[in-house]
């Protein structure tokens, strides 16, 4: 039975395997009812305390396009190890996939793997806007962006691409990402190794020549770091030229007021702050980072912008990642906790437009357009159905709505698979309820407060000692909480 | 005068002032029009203060009446209107109307509202009347019998004659008159698991808004667990510990108390759920407890119900309520 007074802690990890460097987060979440004693309980992590930080190593590869996932699952166990951390201990956190690693052929492959292997927590493959997003609330800009008033740009560039997230107030206002990173030329022995397919087409633009096996001091190199430094200020003012679109990868900027501070964090920024200075390092790199991080402080476009140191700059991603990603439900909801913990659910987000008859005339349409979303080819994939701007309900309007959920889940190819509600407003016990007094053969999973939408996928986990679940959301669209 | 129509004639001012308030941006155009000088900025006639002039203690200055020190009056200069004078003025002002918009829409306080002088705004003064005088209704106004009927309450009476008793005489509030004692022994189940009591207490309108919602909801929360309910029914005038009464007639488990909060200006509905394990005479406060603000705007009513519903499954585990069910939780 749940215990509403008690404190609670949970471990929470993070990783980050990115394209140039793994790193691993393990910290501690402190729970606690927030609402006051005659209050129905409200439970949210008070505390995290980080208790273990791995050094960063180098991402271990197979080849150009294979992960090495027995180097990743050793790294993983060593420094599991070396916290004094059972995989069994864990009980949320995220595997995150960055940059160009994600495109590896057996990324998707990997992350199955390592959640069986690193604990049964809740694993998130980003997309480049959550991933900007998850760097920015892990390099501090996030939360300083509460504070000022002003727009602030968080800039993490590693290995393969530099992923902005705009915030103000705490809002996110927009994302772009660019193939701006250290590795996009490598060097061995003075030499260019490797050159990537965006820096190529770059170049062949701008009418330069580089090729493998060209001196490391090539006039091209320092070409592309500067070209970079400068793209980057006009992607950031919204100045977008038709030759920077080479470097875009996927959508053009798309926040609004104009940006007053950047903050730089990931791989480049340590190169510039150097806050890991007094660290042994373990990965070693021979590429353009160290000069694209010179470009950058160099470039007199981007001192236009008010500069901000981050609290965190090679580790922003695999700390936003351990620590910012874990969501805690309202404490009174509804759950089955045999069918706990569900991975990678799919988001419908249903609007009631806060009148529940008109809603409810639409309602059946839900199903079939999530349907049709999330498993054309009817092989059975669930989804959850998110009830948003519901109106204030009686308790014969909960009933009604309750009646019609049951029949619209019914018409779902394989109905008798559990029924996954999330609801905006503070209404999931009793719509779980109800469900159940309804006598319902599927399972009820029925969480609130929860703020989620169409394309979104949540990982919802085990119930903890005081009857909320974690719950992971993986944004992939853009919008505002 | 008639209440209603008062109710009704400071409810339209108050519109009229919301509607005016958003077309006053257009209204506050500079106009050209001829200043009118209703006074003089400038003092006419006699003036002059007596003022004590520092000096030597003991000695004693006489000054003429005539020929005072001359005192230099000065007159307010008006602020430029130009852009001139405050280009940085607005974007500043826009900021603060911003943050206080944030700090609004976290409390229903009446806060950032303004002032005219040192008074409030009038649609401030009247919204406030009229918040006011909704907690005044909620005391003093009646649950409708049709609600009781429809959800198959019966109704009785605490020893209280009136309503103004029941304000001055708390202790009568907490006793059953001899007629309800009989009427309930009559009609209630005995020895339930849970007994659910209903009353007015202090908001007849936290009743109306909420009790069907709550009811219902904790009516199927219970039964959901299968634990045994009892009779319920309603006690016009009540007060908490009147469950104690009640506890001693039937002999309850757990007694579930639904009664209507003292209002306050920011809600006049708030309705409580105070919850007791085997309350008799003698039951000391610290065994009650309560859920509290469930409202419109507060817990919706229909999961405050759905809630209360395992609140009372973990009380009859430990078989215990309020501080001693904490302690025995551990």
């Amino acid at each position: 039975m749940s215990n509403f007074n008690k404190h609670e802690t949970i471990i929470s990890a993070g990783i980050d395997i990115g394209t140039s460097t793994t790193k691993l987060i393990i910290s501690r979440f402190s729970l606690r009812n927030v609402a006051g004693a005659t209050h129905v309980p409200r439970i949210e992590i008070t505390d995290k305390e980080i208790l273990y930080k791995s050094p960063v190593f180098r991402t271990p590869l197979q080849d150009a396009v294979t992960i090495d996932v027995a180097g990743v699952q050793q790294i993983i166990r060593t420094e599991y190890d070396k916290a004094g951390i059972q995989p069994s201990q864990i009980e949320t956190g995220a595997v995150i996939i960055t940059g160009e690693t994600a495109t590896k052929r057996n990324a998707s492959e990997m992350l199955h793997q390592l959640s069986d292997e690193a604990g049964d927590f809740l694993v998130a493959t980003a997309g480049p806007d959550l991933e900007g997003i998850i760097a920015a609330k892990g390099s501090g800009s996030y939360e300083s962006s509460g504070k000022s008033g002003q727009v602030i740009a968080n800039i993490d560039i590693g290995g393969g691409t530099a992923n902005i997230a705009v915030f103000k107030d705490k809002q996110l206002l927009g994302t772009c990402t660019m193939h701006i990173g250290g590795r996009l030329i490598e060097f061995e022995h003075g030499k260019v190794r490797t050159i990537s397919p965006p820096v190529e087409r770059l170049l062949q633009d701008q009418g330069y020549t580089l090729q493998v096996g060209d001196p490391q001091n090539a006039s091209a190199v320092s070409f592309v770091t500067t070209y970079m430094a400068e793209a980057m200020a006009r992607i950031l003012k919204k100045e977008v030229q038709a030759q920077d679109r080479v470097l875009l990868l996927g959508h053009e900027p798309n926040w609004l007021p104009p940006i007053d501070i950047i903050v730089f964090s990931g791989g480049i920024s340590e190169c510039m702050y150097h806050h890991t200075s007094g660290e042994v390092q373990i990965a070693r790199y021979d590429d353009i980072g160290m000069q694209l991080a010179e470009a950058l402080l160099q470039n007199t476009s981007l001192q236009h912008f008010t500069w901000q140191e981050p609290v965190e700059t090679v580790r922003a991603t695999v700390l936003g990642a351990g620590t910012q990603t874990t969501e805690i439900s309202g404490a009174t909801i509804q759950i089955a906790p045999h069918e706990l913990p569900l991975k990678n659910i799919p988001i419908y987000q249903y609007d009631f437009e806060g009148n529940l008859d008109i809603g409810l005339s639409r309602f059946e349409d839900a199903v079939q357009q999530a349907v049709t979303l999330y498993d054309s080819a009817k092989e059975g994939q669930n989804f959850a159905l998110y009830l948003s701007n519901l109106p204030y309900l009686g308790f014969r309007d909960v009933q009604r709505l309750a009646k019609e959920i049951v029949q619209i889940m019914n018409k779902r190819p394989r109905p008798e698979q559990p029924i996954i509600l999330v609801i905006q407003s503070d209404h999931a016990k009793v719509i779980g309820q109800t469900l159940a007094a309804l006598q319902v053969k599927q399972s009820i999973i029925c969480i609130d407060q929860i703020n989620v939408e169409t394309g979104d996928y949540i990982d919802i986990g085990n119930a903890l000692t005081s009857g909320v679940v974690p719950v992971v959301v993986k944004t992939l669209t853009f919008h505002t909480t | 005068m008639n209440e209603d129509l008062i109710q009704q004639i400071t409810k339209m001012v108050v519109e009229k002032l919301e509607a005016a308030s958003s077309a006053q941006t257009i209204q506050q155009q500079p106009t050209n029009e001829q200043k009118v000088e209703l006074f003089s900025q400038r003092p006419i006639g006699q003036l002059e203060v007596e003022t004590v002039k520092k000096s030597p203690s003991g000695a004693v200055v006489f000054h003429s009446t005539t020929e005072g020190p001359k005192r230099n009056i000065s007159t307010v200069k008006p602020k430029p209107t130009t852009a001139y004078g405050n280009p940085k003025t607005k974007p500043q002002d826009n900021l603060e109307e911003d943050k206080l918009a944030d700090y609004r829409k976290k409390t229903p306080a009446r806060i950032g509202v303004g002032r005219a002088g040192s008074r409030p705004k009038t649609k401030t003064w009247l919204q406030f009347r009229l918040d006011h005088a909704a907690a005044v209704d909620a005391v003093y106004g009646e649950v409708q019998d049709d609600l009781l009927e429809q959800l198959g309450l019966f109704q009785v009476q605490s020893k209280v004659a009136d309503k103004e008793e029941y304000i001055r005489r708390p202790d009568l509030g907490r006793k059953l008159s001899d007629e309800a004692k009989a009427l309930i022994q009559e009609r209630c189940k005995k020895s339930p698991v849970v007994q659910i009591v209903a009353s007015n207490g202090l908001s007849a309108k936290a009743i109306e808004e909420n009790l069907e919602d709550v009811y219902l909801s904790l009516q199927q929360s219970l039964n959901n667990l299968n634990i045994d309910m009892g009779t319920t029914f309603y006690v016009d005038k009540g007060r908490v510990a009147v469950m104690d009464d009640i506890g001693e007639l039937l002999q309850p488990d757990v007694v579930v108390m639904l009664i209507g909060e003292r209002p306050g200006l920011v809600s006049a509905e708030s309705l409580s759920a105070y919850i007791c394990y085997k309350p008799r005479h003698g039951t000391i406060e610290a065994d009650r407890m309560v859920i509290s603000n469930i409202h419109k705007g507060g817990i919706p009513p229909v999961e405050a119900g759905a809630f209360l519903g395992t609140v009372i499954q973990k009380i009859l585990k430990y078989e215990a309520s309020g501080v001693s069910l904490v302690q025995k939780e551990g």
